[in-house]
């Protein structure tokens, strides 16, 4: 299969860039980037499930695709599931041909494990003899002798000549299979080979941005004190036992995304009571109340609520904070991006919060707004707020964070130096170093 | 005491049947993933025209035809709503019933002055419907809905809609059948409680059996087994409360009326044992 | 803002389209069994607008409706699927009737604390064991009417005990009338419950955070907003406004109990707030036109032979047109 120039836009996010790729058959393709990458698009215009707007396809063989999230019905049982999927064919059959284990076809899907879940999913495509096999993230939910099982399947079905094209963030895997990497990043390419160390793979997948370094702000050095010792700064609250965020300093969390940054802020927003301001990553679904207007949004927490002294303060904020809108009437939904994060920052950070939960405050935003981010949080900082900085973007955990954690399957790393973590983050971030603290 | 009960269960059989009915049609649908409020109003419906049709051309048959009739014209309203405009159920099934309440009272009061109504009802023969509905339609539907590949689809209509487009089947179409597939269903109950049980129409004569059956769908936890208990169950307990009732002894009336609904609500809670609904119903 | 001001228009049009459909649907019923429909019309005015007596019938049934209504518009616009207004209805008029011995005021406060106790149950239901409310709160009604059912023909039946109905509450619970007319003091409480409720809504803290909730409650949650609060606090002002239409009923109205008290307004309340896209003071214009149907349908049943439930069945094509408009509007935008 061949694929030339293929661009995919969802409105003015371009998802797909210009992408070319060929594919030999008997391959192993570990198809790696960060969420938002353009992997799975990619994939699924490969697969024909999605149109591209521009672009060919050259070959197109039968495809077989697994998505990441499971097309079963829970309270069916595995037979039932596999005759949804080609009615009339013996189940116990279609599994002894698919070379996979899966025992006892008459048990619910609900009562299966997610390994086994993922089993039969792949049973279901490996039915159909797809020439070309796709993996969304198969190996998420599996225990490491599952997916060492999922490796041979692959192995055999490549062995036969069929192209796998294994999508994954965990590099160790990827290189453990693959035969051929090929990283993604904004829709891009940006490296393809079969022969690269799990270093360079995390260097190439990471958001990489040029952000106002640390070194050129006014701000002082609180670096420094933190090293000095930790009995001089104020305990803010504990992220772990051993992980503590201090008063006046900000904690920068990295990792690939999806190894438990979510379940982290979301438990934070839970169980943190005070002055707290959350910084919610996903900023379409948690940010904002589109239907709401901007003065609404802002005092949404407010104990004491008037529309005109409202109306006001969000007249303020909005100059205070340089938002792009007509009014503070104006729907909140008709804000770009960029004035939509301001909104929250001035939402969050206006009642002086005492500690600050940011989750990839700068996702999506340009350099302007992201500047104008970092000085906020800086700002909080020096005016001794304690912050937890969760975020995907290396560059601006090395601008704005005094001291850093690695996070991998929901553990974090020993607290790093800016300078350590600039050394062992892409090791720790892809998994490589298993005996990480805490 | 015992006697009694006994002696109510035959009766109870034959009084429960429009019922039982209506629990099967609304099984398939739920199990489709809609939840169709609207059932009482499509049953109410259908014994108005039931009861016309056969005044009309004094033919059982025909009021039987023409019933069903009814219950389809007033479910296709239903499916245009939940299916086509993918608007709430629950609102739209509310809807319905008001609006076959208003269509039954209007038409009734007008067709009260006019020579069709003064047709005697044309008496009700041999009754196949009973054995139909409470041995041969659960068998058949339990058959489709288990053993068939459309059977397969409908259900995975009302767990993983997804996965029903994911085999390149239209989930719409499936809904739409067993939309059908109630409306028959209603459409026999509704002419046969006016038929057989009433000989005649009165306005908002299903009182509330569309939501006892919507009842005994998740008391029988969405199962032909259980909504053939569920359904037996009721009737009998309705029967022997009017024969306790005729002996002067027994819980007041009103407050066993409330009784199906009040084991409904304790279900929902989980509370009678455990309850798990449709993965996708009512969306 | 002239968005803004487009988009009332629009949704002004949107209701008076949805009336009108309702209305000419009716006047339709009227050629289909040989009446014109110009004929109807003009019976269907002077039946409820035409004279002052007529007004006052319609104004009458307006007030159940607008608390009703009220009552649906707040949950809805929490995002609380309060279907259960025929029961909190029953509710509050059973609770109305006990407080009646202690005088009006017990009374109208009886009525408001059972319709609020009574939605609550579904409140708790879906906190503790996940039990979707929208299903709960139509059960409720059931069990409400089979209860009531129960009180007017046991417990509460009246002394002579010859019909299903109980005896008339005490003179002093009685509402006054206003000035010599029938129209009772119960139309200004509703009134001022609907400001009231229009003032919670747009221009308080806790009102901002309903609305938020039935926005968007996992924003509102990120935001600092307790969605379980606030939907305890929604469902309860909900049936506490359905309650209080029931004790109202009773005390300005029929002054007993009595089998079938609720007669549908708990669902007409959806039909009300659905054409008044939830709007608390566009509900009164909304119950007033429904009050209006109804007392016209009344006369077009007395002097036209036309069943007065084409009232009902203008609200269900109220109720169908509303949820397809606001759907394509929320679409379009």
């Amino acid at each position: 299969m061949r694929l030339t120039h293929i661009t995919k836009r969802f409105g003015a996010n371009v998802a797909v860039d210009d992408v070319s790729l060929a594919f030999a058959p008997g391959e192993i393709v570990g198809l790696v980037g960060e969420n938002g990458a353009g992997k799975t698009t990619l994939m699924s215009i490969a697969a024909g499930e999605l149109a591209a707007d521009e672009g060919t396809i050259d070959e197109r063989e039968s495809v077989g695709i697994v998505h990441q999230h499971f097309l079963l019905v829970s309270e069916f049982t595995i037979a039932e599931n596999l005759a949804l999927a080609m009615w009339g064919r013996d189940p116990e059959a279609i599994i002894r041909d698919s070379g996979i284990e899966l025992r006892d076809v008459h048990r619910r899907v609900a009562e299966l494990s997610v390994g086994e879940k993922a089993k039969l999913e792949l049973i279901k495509a490996v039915a159909r003899h797809p020439r070309f096999l796709v993996l969304d993230e198969p190996t998420s939910v599996l225990a490491p002798a599952e997916a060492g099982e999922l490796f041979a399947v692959m192995r055999a079905l490549a062995a036969a000549g069929t192209t796998v094209v294994f999508i994954s963030h965990k590099i160790p895997e990827v290189l453990e299979v693959a035969t051929r990497v090929v990283v993604m990043r904004r829709g891009r390419i940006v490296a393809d080979g079969s022969s690269m160390t799990a270093e360079e793979l995390a260097w190439a997948m990471v958001e990489r941005r040029q952000v106002e370094r640390r070194s050129d702000s006014l701000v002082p050095q609180t670096s420094e004190i933190s090293r000095t010792g930790e009995s001089d700064l104020r305990l803010a609250f504990r992220l772990a036992d051993n992980v503590a965020v201090h008063s006046g300093e900000i904690l920068a969390i990295i990792g690939v995304a999806g190894n438990g940054q979510a379940e982290m802020a979301a438990s934070l927003r839970d169980s943190l009571s005070g002055r707290v301001a959350h910084i919610p990553e996903d900023r379409a679904r948690d940010g904002l109340i589109a239907e709401m207007t901007i003065s609404e949004n802002i005092a949404l927490a407010e104990p004491r609520w008037q529309p005109r002294v409202a109306a006001q303060r969000a007249a303020a904020l909005i100059e205070r904070f340089d938002i792009r809108a007509q009014s503070p009437d104006q729907r909140a939904g008709s804000l770009s991006g960029g004035n939509q994060q301001k909104v929250i920052l001035a939402r969050e950070l206006e009642r002086q919060p005492e500690i600050i939960i940011a989750a990839e405050p700068s996702r999506g935003l340009d350099i302007e707004a992201t500047r104008f981010v970092h000085d906020e949080l800086r700002a909080a900082a020096t005016r001794g707020a304690a912050i937890l900085l969760i975020t995907s973007d290396l560059d601006e955990a090395f601008a704005l964070g005094d001291a850093i954690h690695v996070i991998y399957r929901g553990k974090l790393s020993a607290r790093l130096t800016p300078a350590e973590a600039a050394e062992q983050a892409p090791r720790l971030m892809g998994g490589v170093n298993r005996e990480i603290g805490a | 005491m015992t006697e009694q009960l006994l002696a109510a269960i035959p009766l109870a059989i034959v009084a429960s049947t429009p019922l039982l009915l209506a629990v099967l049609g609304e099984l398939v649908v739920e199990r489709a993933g809609m939840i169709n409020l609207g059932i009482e109003g499509m049953m109410l419906t259908a014994a108005m025209t039931a009861v016309v049709a056969a005044q009309w051309t004094q033919s059982i048959a025909l009021g039987f035809v023409a019933g069903i009739a009814g219950a389809a014209a007033i479910g296709a309203i239903f499916g245009l709503f939940a299916i086509r405009f993918a608007v709430d159920q629950i609102v739209t099934g509310t809807a319905i019933v008001l609006l076959a309440q208003g269509l039954t009272g209007v038409v009734y009061r007008q067709l009260q002055q006019s020579a069709i109504f003064l047709q005697p009802v044309p008496r009700f023969g041999t009754d196949v419907i009973v054995p139909l509905a409470w041995i041969a339609i659960p068998i058949v539907l339990a058959l489709v809905l288990w053993r068939t590949r459309f059977g397969l689809r409908l259900r995975a209509c009302g767990e993983l809609p997804g996965a029903v487009t994911a085999v390149g089947a239209s989930v719409p179409r499936h809904r739409w059948i067993a939309l059908a597939i109630e409306s028959v269903l209603t459409g026999i109950a509704g002419a046969y409680l006016a038929l057989a049980l009433s000989s005649g129409f009165a306005e908002n004569m299903t009182s509330g059996r569309g939501f006892i059956a919507l009842s005994i769908v998740i008391f029988g936890r969405w199962k032909f087994k259980g909504a053939l208990l569920g359904t037996a169950v009721f009737g009998i307990a309705a029967a022997a409360q009017y024969a306790m009732q005729a002996s002067g002894r027994g819980v007041p009336f009103h407050l066993l009326l409330a009784v199906p609904y009040v084991v409904t609500l304790l279900i929902l809670c989980g509370i009678a044992g455990k309850v798990r609904a449709p993965e996708s119903l009512g969306r | 803002m002239s968005g803004r001001t487009n988009e009332r228009r629009f949704r002004f049009a949107i209701a008076i389209v949805a009336a009108a459909g309702a209305i000419i649907v009716l006047a339709l019923c009227g050629i289909a069994f040989g009446r014109g429909p110009g004929e109807l019309l003009s019976i269907l005015a002077s039946g409820s607008v035409g004279s002052s007596f007529a007004l006052q019938g319609t104004l009458l049934k307006s007030v159940p409706l607008l608390l009703t209504g009220l009552s649906v518009a707040l949950a809805f616009r929490a995002g609380v699927w309060n279907i259960g207004g025929e029961g909190q209805f029953l509710a509050g008029a059973l609770g109305a009737f006990l407080g009646a011995r202690y005088g009006m005021v017990a009374a109208l406060a009886a009525s408001v604390i059972a319709g609020a106790i009574w939605a609550s149950i579904a409140t708790a239901m879906r906190l503790w064991r996940n039990a979707p409310e929208v299903l709960t709160t139509i059960l409720l009604n059931f069990i409400a009417i089979h209860l009531f059912g129960y009180a007017v023909n046991g417990p509460l039946q009246e002394a002579s005990g010859k019909y299903p109905q109980s005896d008339a509450i005490p003179a002093a619970a009685m509402l006054p009338t206003l000035g010599d007319r029938e129209l009772h003091a119960g139309a200004l409480i509703a009134l001022v419950v609907a400001i009231g409720v229009w003032f919670l809504l747009y221009r308080t803290a806790e009102g901002l955070r309903l609305r938020a909730m039935g926005f968007n409650p996992s924003a509102a949650k990120w935001a600092g907003v307790n969605v379980n609060a606030q939907l305890v606090r929604a469902m309860a002002i909900s049936g506490a406004m359905a309650g209080l239409a029931g004790g109202i009923e009773l005390l300005g109205v029929t002054h007993r109990l009595f089998e079938r008290f609720a007669a549908g307004y708990g669902y007409a309340g959806i039909a009300v707030a659905l054409l008044a896209q939830l709007h608390p003071l566009g509900t009164i214009a909304s119950a007033f036109f429904f009050g209006a149907l109804t007392t016209g349908a009344g006369e077009l049943q007395r002097t036209a032979g036309i069943s007065s439930m084409v009232a009902t069945l203008a609200q269900a094509i109220v109720i169908l047109a509303m949820i397809v408009f606001t759907r394509r509007s929320k679409a379009s935008s």
